[in-house]
């Protein structure tokens, strides 16, 4: 501790305020239980990481490993030459007269306004004196950092002004997020007893409508202004710029939700999240727009009244999202909305922290009774969402209570604005599942309409199977319609003139043949307009008409076909030829045979269908060539059988009778 | 047989069926008709034995004046002679009161033959017919619906087992060797399966019409 001992003498008024930062100091500073965490901002930022790392957002942790490789060499350098100033002379400024008509007292940093001095709002200077920090280089710039200086700040190195953190009347410049770097001019500083001075405007905690919005001011730190300033400006980004991009990314997936819901009537909850996103986005501008055009009455009554819709956004959400509603609860959301500013603008601005800090308590209670709702409802109902906005929810109720105890001063005020990084980081894990819900629902829709497609592929199919089948039925009507006109034009005008032949000729051979054409053309027209037919009804009917006119012939007629009944169907064409073989085979027997007797035989397999007449005649003379008499009419029979793809074999000999063989496939 | 109606629109024809008819029955009187509207004037004018009718006629069916014939004179026997052979022109004929039928074509000694049979009550019965009038009794028997003044008219076992043996290619002298029935017996059979075919036609038709004009009046 050599070197604190030589710093010593040099620092006149606060030396037992002013310490030397060694590692070993600062190592103390973080685990020390200092009231006011300010002084320990790294402890704090690891604090609300692990936080919000609860959340699960992937972003924040490659944002959070890029802020430790930036600040870790930044505090190991840090801790070679910088002061930490911790106390002043402070007095109440109306103007910009130095210390104005009030005597200066002495004052510890950071100061709060809150405790130092209750419902003070205007200017107050600090002065500080400093000798140029041991260790630095003589022409090593120096800078002065502050932490947090709330609302604005005017410094001055000996007596002239050097910095101005913007507008000091109103509407005062808004710096309570802005930490501060000011180079200090070589030309100004002296190597020993330079005194700063710093005129700070800031309002009453009673008048602002969050404890980080009230007047302070943090440790001033004095050192080379590289280090300074690298300093300052990581702190800014994580107490600006973050606040900024997540505003920004949650202003844009707001306006995507509010586009999807309101593309998507059904799911009211993505307009309700778009729209909380968006109103979220928009609030957290208090924190970096610095030169609003209004007072600082004006600006703190719009932010807290902006929770009501906020609160009943989120509300709305969750109850739609777990497919609830209520009217009574959206009336009273509604009057909340009115309730809040009325209440605010009666108690007027002397009352606004008090009567905000209120409503939050308020609000908070609501939207953890929704919370729980919510996650009853998705646990008996929608389990696959529980955990996943338990984790969220959960985090969020924490970051909810830690602004809450943090409004009502029962922890230390956070250097970084929490709730405006936690909350979007938060909507934006709502969002992820928000999104893959919506992207299984597309999927779901996308399969159904498939679905659907393929049964409307097969009615069509079927609607047009039936419609080949109609139009095939109606071929067949009017083909059959136009069959019996044919057959009864045949009966009227062919038949009628043949049957005038049959009965006016005088030629016995003629009237046979006109009676036999006749027959032909019956024939004819029942294998154009015939239905197949029942094998069975066909052999009854072979048989009545053979052993009919055997009878007649006085040839004895023995006719065996299977009795039991098949129900095999002959086609029409099929019957009609079978009946001229048959009718052939029979003329035959009875004009040229001599027989007394005709055995007929019929048999039935599955695929085809025989029939053998026999008959004990003097047989068919042979030809010349080897083949039966063509007179018989054999080559006829052949050719129908053939028609038919079936045979008809013939054997006969002289004095053997004949055996016709007709075999026809089914 | 005095008085014969012969209803033919060919005039050969009808000439040589005249010769046929003085043929069998010698004594009678035949009155020649060419279209159905001259016959059903003969039919109210003159009572006859015996009618002989064609189906396809220039102005109608001779079905018509069968059905005419079986309404006012019973005892009429009426028998189409007809170029069709198929039991779905022959059926309704049978249907509406005929009691044989002749193809024309067939030679003369054949229907001189079958007519006098017919005329001494020995009408013939083909196996399709048979069928035709099987199906036919069996979609009675099924009808539910039969009003209850509406005669049910059912074939006796026996004129069934004739039945169905025609319609299995038995001709009828064979079912008489097989019931050992007399030729006279079976045809008396076949009468009455005509018979009870009209009947029951007739009062499937007239419940036919019940239904057109219940559905008519609504």
């Amino acid at each position: 501790m050599k070197g604190a001992e030589d710093l010593q003498p040099h620092i006149h008024l606060n030396r037992h305020c002013i310490k030397r930062t060694d590692p070993p100091d600062e190592g103390g500073a973080q685990s020390a239980p200092m009231s006011n965490p300010m002084s320990n901002p790294m402890g704090m930022q690891k604090h609300s990481a692990t936080r919000i790392s609860r959340g699960a957002a992937a972003l924040l942790l490659v944002v959070l490993a890029w802020a430790a490789v930036l600040l870790a060499p930044a505090t190991a350098r840090a801790a070679a030459a910088v002061v930490t100033i911790t106390s002043a002379q402070a007095a109440q400024a109306t103007n910009d007269q130095f210390l104005g008509e009030q005597a200066p007292v002495p004052v510890t940093l950071p100061d709060d306004w809150s405790d130092s001095r209750p419902r003070f709002d205007g200017l107050v200077r600090y002065r500080v004196q400093f000798d140029r920090p041991p260790g630095v280089e003589p022409n090593e710039l120096l800078a002065l950092g502050i932490d947090r200086v709330c609302s604005n700040v005017e410094v001055f190195l000996n007596g002239q002004r050097i910095y101005s953190g913007g507008r000091m009347t109103e509407p005062v410049t808004r710096n309570c997020h802005y930490p501060q770097a000011v180079t200090l001019p070589s030309a100004l500083l002296q190597e020993r007893g330079n005194t700063l001075d710093l005129l700070v405007r800031g309002h009453a905690l009673q008048r602002v409508a969050t404890r980080q919005q009230a007047a302070g001011l943090s440790e001033l730190r004095i050192g080379p202004q590289a280090l300074i300033a690298e300093r300052q400006a990581s702190r800014t980004f994580w107490s600006v710029s973050a606040v900024q991009i997540v505003a920004i990314l949650i202003g844009v997936l707001g306006i995507v939700m509010i586009a999807l819901g309101w593309m998507s009537r059904q799911a009211a909850y993505f307009s309700y999240f778009g729209w909380l996103s968006l109103a979220w986005a928009l609030m957290s501008l208090r924190v970096w727009w610095r030169d609003m055009p209004w007072d600082n009455g004006v600006i703190e009554f719009l932010f807290c009244t902006a929770f009501a819709p906020i609160v009943a956004l989120a509300v709305q959400f969750l109850l739609s999202y777990a497919d609830l509603r209520s009217r009574w609860i959206e009336n009273a959301l509604a009057l909340q909305w009115v309730l809040l500013p009325v209440t605010l603008l009666l108690g007027g601005p002397s009352r606004l922290f008090g009567l905000a800090s209120a409503w939050y308590v308020v609000l908070a209670i609501e939207t953890f009774a929704v919370m729980a709702l919510y996650l009853w409802v998705s646990w008996r109902h929608r389990r696959h969402d529980f955990w996943w906005m338990l984790a969220i929810l959960g985090a969020a109720c924490v970051l909810v209570v830690v602004e809450l105890a943090v409004q009502y001063d029962v922890a230390g005020p956070p250097l970084l604005p929490l709730l405006q990084v936690g909350v979007p980081v938060l909507l934006l894990g709502i969002a992820t599942r928000l999104l893959q819900v919506f992207a299984r629902a597309l999927q779901a829709a996308e399969a159904s309409r498939n679905t659907l497609e393929a049964r409307v592929r097969e009615a069509t199919a079927e609607v047009e199977h039936n419609f080949a089948q109609l139009a095939e039925m109606r071929v067949e009507q009017v083909t059959e319609k136009e069959r019996k006109r044919i057959a009864a034009d045949l009966h009227d005008d062919l038949g009628a003139k043949l049957l005038t032949i049959v009965h006016t000729s005088e030629s016995e051979r003629i009237s046979t043949l006109a009676r036999e054409a006749l027959e032909e053309m019956r024939l004819s027209v029942r294998g154009l307009t015939g239905k197949p037919m029942r094998l069975a009804d066909a052999l009854a009917d072979w048989r009545a008409e053979t052993v009919l006119r055997l009878s007649q012939a006085n040839i004895e007629a023995d006719w065996r076909s299977p009795t039991e009944e098949t129900e095999q169907l002959l086609p029409a064409r099929s019957f009609v030829q079978t009946t001229r073989i048959l009718r052939e085979a029979v003329s035959n027997i009875i004009k040229h045979s001599g027989a007394s007797h005709c055995k007929v035989r019929c048999a039935i397999s599955d695929r085809q269908f025989g029939l053998t007449v026999q008959d004990n005649g003097k047989g068919i003379p042979m030809e010349l060539d080897g083949k039966l008499d063509r007179g018989h009419g054999m080559a006829s029979m052949k050719h129908r059988a053939k028609q038919m793809q079936g045979q008809c074999l013939m054997e006969s000999g002289p004095g053997y009778g004949t055996v016709i063989r007709l075999t026809l496939p089914l | 047989m005095n008085n014969i109606l012969l209803l033919e629109d060919l005039p050969e024809i009808r000439t040589w069926l005249k010769v046929l008819i003085n043929q069998v029955f010698p004594q009678s009187q035949i009155h020649e008709a060419a279209r159905v509207h001259d016959a059903l004037e003969l039919v109210s004018a003159v009572k006859f034995n015996l009618a002989l009718c064609d189906l396809g006629l220039p102005d109608g069916s001779g079905v018509d004046v069968v059905a005419a014939l079986r309404e006012s004179q019973p005892e009429c026997q009426s028998v189409v002679v007809t170029i069709h052979d198929d039991d779905d022109h022959l059926f309704p004929a049978l249907q509406a009161g005929a009691f044989g039928y002749l193809l024309k074509e067939q030679a003369r000694e054949l229907i001189a033959e079958q007519l006098k049979r017919m005329s001494q009550g020995e009408p013939p019965l083909s196996p399709s017919i048979a069928r035709r009038v099987i199906s036919h009794f069996a979609a009675q028997t099924r009808q539910q619906e039969r009003p209850q003044n509406m005669p049910h008219v059912a074939l006796t076992d026996r004129e069934n087992e004739v039945l169905l043996r025609v319609a299995k290619g038995f001709t009828l002298p064979e079912i008489g060797v097989q019931l050992n029935l007399s030729r006279h017996t079976i045809a008396d059979y076949v009468k009455q399966i005509y018979r009870k075919l009209n009947v029951s036609s007739r009062a499937e038709a007239a419940l036919e019409a019940q239904r057109l004009g219940l559905f008519r009046r609504n």
